[in-house]
């Protein structure tokens, strides 16, 4: 029976190549579709992390929650051995402390409240990919009174590179500290809120005008955002009992979590969409097909074949073009994702974000799977019923639609 | 044909088990409703066929050839009546059980050749052999050599349909409709697709088989040149059976003829229909 049901499906070039076309479409659709919707999470959230928050963030117990109210009773006092431990860690590829504060940031003319952050500008420039600069530069370890505002703060305060600003804090004292700065480079992220308040000076300024040694967190950054997970949890164990937190980038940005949520309501729609379209067009192009061999199966019944014969022909017909033209849709799906990836879709700012990217799309492994998957059982299932239908039709009516 | 010239195309109510009879068709009517109307394409037709007859059904267009053939191929099930191939009665048999039935018994050629594109001459022949397990492969492959032979093919065995003549086809038809060594061989116009050369050399070639391996054929055509070459003949008109005949080298002897005087026949039965 298999060798009929392949001879059926490889001599009859023209029938076969409908169908086929049909599957490979749909395939691909899936996989390019899908691959797309998957890119646009993927980027969201490596812009997070390479422009804010790092893969992992190590700080005392109760920062998160408490630490923008007390930040000096959240301090990590010696953090260098905590950052050992991180570095030795395999899959990590840097550690970098910040401390966070609050402050006010005056141009001569008015103030503006802030959340500074100081940090180690050579690592934060490395990690910092997807940190965009509107104007002037980055960071850098000589800028001992140098300071990086967020595009929110720049405009608010009218600041450009090579002003000169004054920052105000309260240290650990309890007195008031100020800083005078350069302002040496205006940055954005993906986020409008966060660059409407956030400034960044050398880590050691910052100590030295809040009057401490001590940091708030160390920022860890990977090789791999796959392994945030792993590595979380090991590092979780590795600081047990020093009554640290080990949080994740996802848990760090809950709006990631949120944005996600809403936008894979949107795009199961999208899916669901595709998903029936290709069912359809699948099942019609099956029974476009078996319809055409009505005549053919009662020539098949008159010398003998049983109606389940039949049925069970067309299915292994329909498993063999299903798994052929899944497996050319799921190849050619994949090159078809690299090259749109490789030429790239400009997209327009994400809400809350004055930042384009250029979209790509990703190639995910599950994903073609479960679209050959889809491809190979739509096939089958478009087959059983539309034979069933064709075998029930009386011998002698099936023969005389020959002519 | 000296012994009982009747016998063939008698309409008679006939024990089962006579193991002369190829066919008994017992008081069969078929009807089809079509919206309120109904149709009579059969009606209460009764028929034997002795085994190794070459008879031809005529009749003019809609007077229930096919609808007869169709029954007696078991691809049709009657309104009415029985029908016995080989002494067995087919009715209220399984559709599966039918299907096993045509695979060893019945061999088909259709007006439209009906081929499978997608197999080659030989193939297409092979294929009716896939029913019967008992035959290995060696036996298999002589037996489709053989009625390529037979049909004049031999040369032709890797050809696909599509690249043989209406003639051609028609052979590997007939070759396939042999090649499981059926009882009986039933071909609806097997020659209307054909030039009048071509369909009375099919048919020539039908016969001589016939003649050579005692199956019985059964034909229907509507060509008065292709019913010459029939050695029995019945004749349908609005489904009933007006006339049969028995061919004695050039002619005709009508055994029974509505338009004439009911006949006498030789044991007595009565002549069914109206
Ligand atoms: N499926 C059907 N539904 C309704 N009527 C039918 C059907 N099949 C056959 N008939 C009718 O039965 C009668 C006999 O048809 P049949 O096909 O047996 O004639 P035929 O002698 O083979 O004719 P032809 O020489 O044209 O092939 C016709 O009146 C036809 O209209
Ligand atoms: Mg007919």
């Amino acid at each position: 029976m298999l060798k009929l049901a392949l001879r059926n499906v490889f001599r009859h070039v023209g029938r076969t190549s409908l169908t086929m076309a049909a599957i490979i479409a749909g395939v691909v659709g899936l996989i390019v579709s899908g691959g797309f919707v998957h890119d646009i999470f993927v980027q969201l959230g490596e812009s997070v992390i390479h422009s804010q928050s790092g893969h992992i963030q190590v700080s005392r117990e109760g920062f998160r929650q408490g630490g923008a109210r007390e930040p000096e009773r959240y301090r990590i006092a010696h953090p260098q051995p905590i950052e050992k431990t991180i570095a030795a860690t395999p899959g990590v590829r840097d550690v970098m402390a910040r401390i966070t504060f609050s402050g006010l940031l005056n141009n001569g003319r008015s103030d503006l409240a802030i959340n500074g952050e100081g940090v180690e500008p050579d690592k934060e420039a490395a990690l910092g990919t997807h940190l965009a600069m509107v104007a002037g530069r980055r960071l850098r370890a000589s800028d001992e009174h140098g300071v990086m505002v967020g595009d929110g703060v720049a405009r608010a305060l009218k600041l450009e590179p090579g002003d000169r600003v004054t920052l105000m804090l309260s240290s650990e004292g309890g007195a008031v500290n100020t800083a005078d700065l350069d302002v040496v480079g205006v940055f954005r992220t993906f986020s409008k809120d966060y660059d409407a308040r956030a400034i960044r000076v050398p880590l050691a300024a910052a100590q030295d005008a809040l009057g401490t040694p001590g940091i708030s967190t160390i920022v860890v950054s990977l090789e791999r955002t796959e392994d945030t997970d792993r590595i979380a949890g090991e590092l979780e164990a590795k600081l047990a009992g020093q009554h640290l937190d080990v949080a994740t980038w996802q848990t760090l940005n809950d709006f990631y979590a949120k944005t996600v949520k809403l936008y894979e309501r949107q795009f199961d729609v999208l899916r669901a969409i595709i998903l029936l379209m290709v069912l359809l067009s699948v099942a019609n192009s099956v029974n476009m097909s078996l319809f055409e061999r009505i005549p053919e199966f009662g020539t098949m019944r008159a010398l003998g074949d049983r109606s389940g014969f039949i049925v069970r022909l067309v299915l292994v017909e329909c498993l063999v073009l299903g798994v052929a033209g899944s497996a050319i849709g799921a190849i050619l799906g994949v090159l078809v994702s690299a090259g749109i990836s490789f030429v790239g879709i400009p997209m327009p700012p994400p809400p809350n974000s004055d930042v384009g990217y250029v979209a790509r799309i990703e190639i995910v492994p599950v994903l073609v799977l479960a679209a050959f998957a889809i491809g190979v059982v739509a096939t089958a299932l478009a087959g059983i019923p539309a034979a069933r239908r064709a075998v029930r039709i009386p011998v002698v009516d099936a023969l005389r639609q020959a002519i | 044909m000296t012994g009982e010239p009747a016998r063939a195309g008698r309409p008679t109510r006939a024990p089962d088990a006579d193991p002369r009879l190829a066919v008994s068709v017992q008081g069969v009517s078929k009807e089809y409703a079509l919206g309120e109307e109904r149709v009579v394409a059969l009606a209460n037709v009764s028929l034997n066929v002795d085994r190794g007859v070459f008879l031809a059904l005529a009749g003019p267009s809609g007077s229930g050839k096919s609808t007869l053939l169709n029954m007696i191929g078991c691809i049709d099930t009657p309104t009415r009546g029985r029908i016995v191939i080989n002494g067995r009665d087919v009715s209220g048999r399984t559709p599966d059980e039918l299907a096993a039935l045509r695979a060893r018994t019945i061999g088909f050629v259709f007006q439209t050749f009906n081929l499978f594109p997608v197999l080659t001459a030989y193939e297409n022949v092979e294929y009716p052999l896939q029913h019967l397990p008992e035959i290995g492969r060696r036996e298999r492959r002589e037996r489709v050599l053989h009625f390529l032979d037979v049909v004049g093919l031999a040369d032709y065995a890797r050809h696909r349909p599509n690249q043989l003549s209406g003639g051609q086809r028609q052979r590997v038809a007939i070759a396939r409709a042999l090649v499981a060594h059926p009882q009986l061989v039933l071909a609806d116009e097997p020659t209307a697709n054909l030039d009048h050369r071509t369909g009375r050399n099919i048919l020539r070639l039908m016969r001589r088989i016939n003649r050579a391996t005692k199956v019985t054929f059964i034909f229907s055509t509507h060509d008065p040149q292709v019913i010459r070459m029939a050695d029995r003949r019945v004749d349908l008109e609005d489904g009933e059976i007006v006339r049969l005949g028995v061919r004695a080298r050039k002619e005709w002897s009508y055994a029974f003829e509505r338009a004439a005087e009911p006949p006498a026949f030789a044991d007595g039965e009565t002549q069914p229909g109206r």
